[in-house]
């Protein structure tokens, strides 16, 4: 098998009777080794569902998925947080706050076992570039951008094969997000890491990803080469709103904005408005 | 620019006392702004909100606002007592702001909360000002008028939210409004829809426009002016069409560290700060 990630027929349904959410729709991807794949779409889409199914934060999942040929339970083993770790959206909430950053990545390092913490920390504080001198601090004494270099080591100290970046950018300044997306650029080509990125920022998907996918509603409208999105030839228009819209204000093209909302056949789902504050809800609950 | 500006800004400075010393968050800027649509743009910690604040006087204790001038429509704000603030606050400058769960009272109606802001100016009954919040709402493109008018502020979404925020600012027919990033927690489509009716009122209604945001793209294809602030300081004025000329190396630097859609796989460049922006503004 080539794909390091293999979603299929994925769907995620919350609650029951009136609110009952189906939250994710038959979602099919497969990710190549060392691939950047990205999940777009707006607050509500199931874009951070999907991770959380993927990273076991989520047991209430059916269908199928695989990481490195070998097909995921509800529940998972350390064996599978050996291989996929996760960088959440919100730097500030992610990180204990009474924790120094030492602790912070030591304990990954103690549930695993690992040998010599001492020089893994040293090491891995380097290499997201941060200094020796950040190692007893805590998170407030930190700015946004290094809590969240703080976060992608904490998640790559266990040397994982896959990154799962849900918005890892999304709270920064523009100025520190080009150097967390550089970080991460690096990490990737040096380790040879595989990355879903959900984003809901199509030039961040444009810039990071191989391929991506366009989700609304729970489902996939459409998978593209990040090629086609670059020479802005998206082919469903959902796509295309969404690309005309990041492009910024132009106010004859808005009053051509259309809703595309779920189609007839889904019953008993609420719309955006109700879901979406679950789900940002869901995200924010942290490892 | 007209020749009477409808508000003039000049050395306006805020200070905050701390045990650690002063923290300058805003450090003498200066502009002034017409029947227009002016944003100011900058980081987070970049004194951008706080001068929205200090122009409402908005800004609590301990912090010190002082400024050569602070004039609004002929009235020296600096000097005006509390009470002529309370007729101008809602009335004649009206403020939005960033996150609609905070800024909503969770207990009452939405709609009520905004028949409330239009009493509060008004002498008008309570069925005349429910007509006026429903054309409100309408106005700014709900279209469920009735229902939302009886929802609470838990029942509606954000996009949703940020609108019955800026009905409820724009009810008293405001002169001038100041929109403290009033769309950056929406989504992309929802937050231009949301800018579309801010932009008609000011055509429309000859409302001027103060819209503070990180977003630089976003501010360059909305705004008529920008003004760029860095650490307190203004860096740049221009106008928002020739943005993406603009000369200040902050200015270029941020423009530069964006990912484009159409953009190449390469590291994106890294704004490298200047210590002399700190001493010099523009």
């Amino acid at each position: 098998m080539t794909a390091m990630i293999e979603v299929r027929d994925l769907n995620v349904i919350f609650g029951r009777g009136a609110d009952r959410v189906h939250a994710v729709r038959d979602v099919s991807f497969a990710v190549p080794e060392g691939a950047t794949f990205g999940l777009v779409g707006e607050s509500g889409s199931g874009k951070s569902t999907v991770l959380r199914a993927l990273s076991g934060l989520n047991p209430d999942w059916s269908g199928r998925l695989s990481v490195a040929g070998e097909a995921l339970t509800r529940r998972r083993d350390k064996a599978f947080y050996k291989l996929a770790q996760m960088v959440f959206q919100d730097p500030y909430g992610s990180l204990h706050p009474r924790h120094t950053v030492d602790r912070i990545l030591m304990e990954p390092l103690a549930i695993h076992g690992f040998a010599d913490p001492d020089r893994r920390i040293e090491r891995i504080l380097e290499e997201v570039g941060l200094g020796p001198q950040f190692r007893f601090r805590y998170p407030h004494q930190l700015s946004g951008g290094q809590r969240q270099r703080v976060a992608i080591g904490r998640a790559l100290i266990l040397e994982p094969r896959i990154l799962l970046l849900d918005e890892p950018t999304s709270a920064l300044d523009v100025s520190v997000q080009a150097e967390v997306l550089n970080l991460l650029q690096r990490l990737k080509k040096e380790r040879g890491l595989t990355y879903i990125l959900v984003s809901h920022n199509l030039s961040v998907i444009a810039h990071m990803c191989d391929t991506l996918a366009v989700m609304n509603h729970g489902a996939v409208v459409e998978e593209m080469d990040v090629a086609l999105l670059k020479r802005a030839e998206p082919k469903h228009p959902y796509t295309r709103q969404l690309m005309t819209a990041s492009l910024g204000y132009d106010r004859s093209a808005i009053d051509r904005f259309e809703d595309f909302g779920i189609d007839a056949e889904s019953s008993g789902v609420p719309d955006t408005s109700t879901d979406a504050p679950q789900l940002e809800s869901e995200r924010k609950r942290g490892p | 620019m007209s020749e009477n500006p409808l508000l003039r800004v000049e050395d306006l400075k805020v200070n905050f006392p701390t045990r650690k010393g002063l923290v300058e968050a805003v450090r003498g800027i200066s502009f002034s702004l017409g029947r227009e649509k002016l944003g100011i743009v900058g980081e987070s910690g970049s004194g951008k909100s706080m001068t929205g604040r200090s122009i409402l006087r908005l800004v609590s204790a301990p912090g010190q606002v002082t400024a050569r001038r602070l004039e609004f429509d002929g009235i020296d704000l600096m000097k005006a007592s509390e009470s002529q603030m309370r007729q101008i606050r809602g009335q004649r400058i009206s403020m939005v702001m960033q996150d609609p769960k905070f800024s909503l009272n969770p207990v009452m109606r939405v709609g009520e909360q905004i028949a409330e802001a239009y009493r509060t100016h008004q002498n008008v009954s309570r069925d005349e000002a429910k007509r006026q919040a429903l054309d409100m709402l309408s106005a700014v493109r709900i279209r469920d008028s009735e229902r939302v008018y009886r929802a609470y502020p838990h029942e509606v979404s954000g996009g949703m939210g940020q609108r019955i925020m800026i009905a409820m600012m724009l009810i008293p027919d405001p002169d001038l409004l100041i929109a403290d990033e009033p769309t950056s927690a929406l989504d992309v489509t929802v937050q231009l829809q949301v800018l579309a009716i801010l932009d008609d009122l000011v055509s429309q209604r000859g409302m001027g426009l103060i819209f503070i945001s990180h977003d630089l793209s976003l501010v360059a294809s909305f705004c008529d002016r920008v003004v760029i602030m860095y650490a307190g300081r203004v860096m740049e004025i221009c106008d928002a069409k020739n943005l993406a000329a603009a000369q200040h190396p902050y200015t270029r630097g941020l423009l530069n560290c964006l990912p484009k859609i159409d953009g190449g796989g390469s590291d994106l460049p890294i704004l490298r700060r200047d210590p002399a922006w700190l001493e010099h503004g523009a």
